[in-house]
C-alpha cells in the first residue's frame, strides 16, 4: 500500500521507462515544474506552443535545458488538438493542461468523439495524505460533475476504485457521504448512499466495504458512530470518501487544504490516458506528486511501448 | 466587547452564571456529564425534563445526584420538546438545550413559538468555529434545519446568523456564500444564489454586515493572488466570519471536521427568546459543555439588550 506522498514519487521513479508528457502552451511555472519532474527522471516533456516563447523559457529553466521535445505551433486551440492527437495515436503517455484555459481543456479532453473519455464518465480525486498516519485518503468528485445522479455515483465510486487499486489499497473502506446517517426520503443524498451501500453489500463493486449513508462524524470517528448506532468497520478507517454533489465535494476539498493544510494531489479519472489539470488549490510541490500519479497510471494500466 | 475565544466564553459563563437552561430528554452518559459539569461550574442551574426512569438511570451511571435540581417528568418526546421550548419563550428559563430528541421536533416546536410570538424569525442553526492561530470566531450555517434552502430562505439564513455575530461583539461581519462553482460546469443555483444575496445585502436587508465576492475557499485564500504556491502562503485571516453553506449536506459535512481537524465547534439556534443549543448526536462532554458555556454567554448578551 502507498501512504504517503514521498511515495507516490518512489513508486513512480521505479516505471519501466521516462513517460511523454505533453503540454499545450506551458508558462513559466509549468516549464519549472517540467524541470523538476526531468530532474526526478519521472518524465520526458514536450512543449507545444510558440517556439520563441517556449525557448526563452526552457533557457532560464537549467533542469530542463535539452532534455525536452518541442513543437512549434502558434495556435493555442490547434496545440491543444495537436496534443491530444498525440496522445491517441501513441506518441505521448500523459496530457497535461500546460496553459489551456480550464473548461476550453476540459470540454476538449471530455469530448465524447474527439476526446480521451474510457470510461462512461469523468471525475475527479482528490488524494490527501493524512498528518498524524501514513495513508492516503481519496475524496471524490471534488470537481467534475455538478450534480451527479446515482448512476453517475456509481461511476464516481468505480473510477474511484481504480485509483484505488493504483495505489494499491486492499478492500478499500468507502463512506457514501450525507448530512445525517439515517435513510431520510426528505434528503435525496441519503436516498443514494443507502442504495449504493446496498449494491457494495452484493458485492456490485468487488472487495469493497461500502457504508451509507454517513454523515462525517460517523465516517472520522467510530465511536462516533456507534454512540449513533452505526457499527461498521468502515467508520474511522475510510479510504474513499464519496460526497453528494459539487458544492459539498469542492468545498470540503479546499476546506482540508486551507483549514486543515492537508497536502492534496488530484487525479482526473475516467480517461483512456492520464490526464493532469492545474487546478489552483494545488501547491506547486504537490503538482509534482500529481505528475508522478499520472507515471503511475500509465505504468500500471499499460503504456504505449 | 468582541468574544474572540473559547477560553473567554468559559470565563464568562462562569462569571455570567448560572443561567437557567432546560435541558430537554437527558438520556445519554455524555450529555448528563456535561449538564453535572455546568452545574458544578454554576454555568447553569438545569431544568431536567424526560422521562424519570431514564433520566434517573442515566445521572446514576454518572454521578450525578438529580435530587438536588428541578425535574419535570414527561416521557413523550415532542411533549418534552414542547414544554421546554414554551418555558424558554415564556422567559421561565434563559436557555434550552437538546438532548436525545430527534432535532425535527424541536425545530417544530420553536417555529410553532416563534408564530405564536409573531416575530417572524425562522430557525436556523449556526455552528460556530473557533480555529487554533484565527483569534477570533467563524460559523457555518445553516448545518441543521434547511435540507436545499433557496435564497429567501438563505436570506433568513443570514439575518439569523448576523444577529449571533452581532450578540458576539462582531460590529460587521463579513458573510462568504458558498458555492462549487468553479473555473468550469457553468453557474450553478448556489453561484445564482450568491448573487441575488448579495444584491439584498447591499441594499441593507441584513443590517451591519457585508457579503464578500468570493464564493469558495479557493476565491477567499488566493483571490487574484494566482494558485497557491506554499501552505505556508495561506493567511488564516483572510477567512470571514459567516460562511453560508449552499446546502445541508454540505453543512453537515463541513461542520463536523471537528472530528478530524483541530477545532472546536458549537452549535446553537438564537430563538428571539434566547439560545437553543444543539449538540450532535455523537458529541461528547466537553464538547457539550463547551456549548452550554456559549449559550450562558449569549442568554446574558441578548438580555443585555447588546446587540441594538
Amino acid at each position: 500500500m502507498i501512504g504517503t506522498f514521498p511515495e507516490i514519487i518512489a513508486a513512480a521513479k521505479k516505471r519501466t521507462s521516462r513517460k511523454r508528457v505533453v503540454l499545450p502552451f506551458p508558462d513559466r511555472q509549468q516549464i519549472d515544474i517540467m524541470g523538476n519532474a526531468v530532474a526526478m527522471n519521472l518524465i520526458f516533456p514536450v512543449l507545444i506552443g510558440d517556439g520563441k516563447k517556449i525557448e526563452s523559457l526552457v533557457k532560464a529553466a537549467p533542469l530542463l535545458s535539452g532534455d525536452h521535445e518541442m513543437i512549434d505551433e502558434r495556435d493555442q486551440s490547434r496545440s491543444l488538438s495537436r496534443a491530444i492527437g498525440m496522445i491517441k495515436e501513441n506518441q505521448a503517455d500523459i496530457l497535461m493542461q500546460g496553459g489551456i484555459e480550464p473548461q476550453t481543456f476540459v470540454h476538449a479532453v471530455l469530448d465524447t468523439k474527439n476526446g480521451l473519455l474510457s470510461s462512461k464518465l469523468a471525475s475527479f480525486v482528490s488524494v490527501f495524505q493524512l498528518l498524524r498516519r501514513d495513508k492516503l485518503i481519496l475524496v471524490t468528485d471534488t470537481y467534475i460533475n455538478n450534480t451527479p445522479s446515482l448512476p453517475d455515483k456509481q461511476m464516481i465510486l468505480e473510477n474511484a476504485l481504480r485509483l484505488a487499486g493504483i495505489l494499491e489499497i486492499a478492500s478499500p473502506r468507502v463512506a457514501v457521504l450525507a448530512a445525517i446517517e439515517q435513510v431520510n426520503p426528505g434528503i435525496p443524498s441519503t436516498l443514494d448512499a443507502a442504495i449504493l451501500a446496498k449494491m457494495g453489500e452484493r458485492k456490485q463493486f468487488g472487495d469493497v466495504m461500502v457504508e451509507g449513508p454517513l454523515d462525517i462524524d460517523c465516517a472520522l470517528n467510530q465511536e462516533a458512530a456507534a454512540r449513533k448506532g452505526v457499527n461498521s468497520i468502515v467508520t474511522g478507517n475510510v479510504d474513499i470518501y464519496l460526497t453528494p454533489e459539487i458544492d459539498t465535494g469542492y468545498a470540503l476539498a479546499q476546506l482540508l487544504v486551507f483549514i486543515g493544510r492537508m497536502q492534496m494531489a488530484g487525479v482526473l479519472m475516467g480517461t483512456a490516458r492520464p490526464v493532469i489539470l492545474d487546478l489552483p488549490f494545488v501547491s506547486v510541490e504537490n503538482k509534482i506528486v500529481e505528475i508522478a500519479l499520472a507515471v503511475l497510471m500509465a505504468e500500471r494500466e499499460g503504456s504505449h511501448e | 466587547m468582541m468574544i474572540r475565544s473559547l477560553h473567554e466564553v468559559s470565563n464568562l459563563a462562569k462569571e455570567k452564571g448560572p443561567k437557567k437552561l432546560a435541558v430537554l430528554a437527558p438520556e445519554d452518559g455524555e450529555f448528563m456529564m456535561a449538564v453535572k459539569e455546568g452545574w458544578e461550574k454554576k454555568y447553569i442551574e438545569p431544568v431536567l425534563i424526560g422521562h424519570p426512569e431514564k433520566m434517573k438511570k442515566i445521572a446514576a451511571e454518572v454521578g450525578f445526584d438529580i435530587s438536588r435540581v428541578e425535574q419535570i417528568f414527561e416521557a413523550d418526546r415532542q411533549a418534552v420538546a414542547n414544554l421546554g421550548t414554551a418555558m424558554l419563550f415564556a422567559g421561565s428559563v434563559d436557555m434550552a438545550s437538546k438532548g436525545q430528541i430527534p432535532t425535527s421536533f424541536i425545530y417544530r416546536a420553536i417555529i410553532r413559538e416563534e408564530a405564536r410570538a409573531g416575530t417572524g424569525r425562522t430557525v436556523s442553526v449556526v455552528s460556530l468555529w473557533e480555529i487554533p492561530e484565527l483569534n477570533r470566531f467563524i460559523a457555518f450555517t445553516d448545518t441543521g434545519v434547511n435540507i436545499k434552502p433557496d435564497d429567501k430562505a438563505k436570506a433568513e439564513v443570514i439575518r439569523n446568523a448576523v444577529f449571533v455575530f452581532h450578540v458576539l461583539g462582531y460590529p460587521r461581519p463579513k458573510i462568504a456564500v458558498l458555492s462549487g462553482l468553479r473555473e468550469i460546469g457553468g453557474s450553478i443555483a448556489s453561484y445564482e444564489d450568491a448573487l441575488s444575496l448579495k444584491q439584498m445585502a447591499a441594499a441593507g436587508a441584513f443590517g451591519d454586515c457585508e457579503i464578500v465576492e468570493a464564493t469558495s475557499f479557493g476565491a477567499i485564500f488566493l483571490g487574484q493572488k494566482g494558485p497557491l504556491i506554499r501552505y505556508d502562503d495561506i493567511d488564516l485571516s483572510r477567512m470571514p466570519d459567516i460562511l453560508l453553506v449552499p446546502n445541508l449536506d454540505t453543512g453537515n459535512v463541513l461542520v463536523k471536521l471537528d472530528f478530524f481537524l483541530p477545532v472546536h465547534r458549537r452549535s446553537l439556534v438564537v430563538t428571539s427568546k434566547g439560545p437553543f443549543l444543539i449538540p450532535s448526536r455523537s458529541d461528547f462532554c466537553d464538547s457539550i459543555l463547551g456549548e452550554i458555556a456559549m449559550g450562558v454567554v449569549v442568554a446574558e448578551r441578548m438580555k443585555g439588550g447588546i446587540w441594538t
